[in-house]
């Protein structure tokens, strides 16, 4: 379904109160996921593409390497958009992280 | 539980007279996995990971409540479950059947949780105990529904 395989749309990460260092926007931060026994396949493959608008073939690679080899590098963000990424996998209570690189 | 057919935009599932409660016995159950489990990072800690680590769980206790009062709304609307012969339609559209995909995969992983976090690969059985009996059978039933929810979603 195109609905459910379209990507989350960014939030706005701009911050009336906050300056973002130059660290936080460089791309420095891994998001994992990591290998749980409990996720099913298929659902783990759905939510990668969901949360990354990947193409079917792309997600269950990913899903592969983190059931083989206990986890899989997703992207490479700065850390508000890696946080972004964990949120969204964890709302769907997949087991990620972020990770400084 | 099965698709019945796709009309539009939705999608319509039958569901029998037990399916439906045990369904909705596993709805009760939502949210299921204590906050604290999610963990926004492994390694380093520091003020900014601490502020990431808060952050994280005002979101996903923000949306739990959300989802909560969403779910109350969604089960209790007429004709959500529509009775048929021996078994009841359950029309859902395709954002309501991803919504509710990450509802049932939280009683599961929190079942999971409640068993011990059981592993084949580990040899980590389930540490079952009376008290904890009935989320085995959750956890399974919310595989199930979770694997008819996504195979519509496939179609």
């Amino acid at each position: 379904m195109a609905e459910t395989a379209e990507p989350l749309v960014l939030p706005d990460v701009g911050h009336e109160e906050k300056t973002d260092s130059k660290e936080d926007l460089e791309p420095g931060y891994l998001v994992i996921c990591w290998d749980d026994p409990v996720n099913l396949m298929d659902y783990v493959t759905h939510v990668f593409q969901v949360v990354f608008g990947w193409a079917k073939q792309k997600a269950e690679f990913h899903m592969l390497q983190v059931h083989n080899q206990g986890k899989s590098i997703l992207t490479r963000e700065s850390m508000e958009r890696a946080e972004h990424y964990v949120h969204q996998l964890q709302k769907y209570s997949l087991h990620a992280t972020m990770e400084r690189d | 539980m099965h698709l019945l057919r796709s009309e539009g935009d939705q999608f319509v599932f039958e569901i029998g007279k037990r399916e439906k409660r045990l369904l909705l016995d596993i709805l009760k159950l939502y949210p299921l996995i204590p906050i604290a489990h999610h963990q926004v990072t492994r390694s380093g800690v520091g003020d900014k990971m601490e502020s990431n680590q808060r952050l994280l769980e005002e979101a996903l206790a923000e949306q739990r409540a959300g989802n909560r009062k969403q779910l109350d709304v969604m089960l209790g609307e007429e004709g959500r479950f529509k009775p048929v012969k021996t078994s009841f339609h359950l029309t859902l559209n395709p954002h309501q059947t991803e919504w509710l995909l990450q509802v049932l995969n939280d009683v599961r992983v929190g079942s999971w949780l409640r068993l011990g976090q059981p592993d084949e690969k580990k040899a980590k059985d389930i540490n079952l105990t009376p008290d904890n009996a009935r989320y085995l059978v959750f956890m399974e039933a919310s595989a199930y529904f979770e694997s008819v929810l996504l195979s519509a979603l496939e179609k």
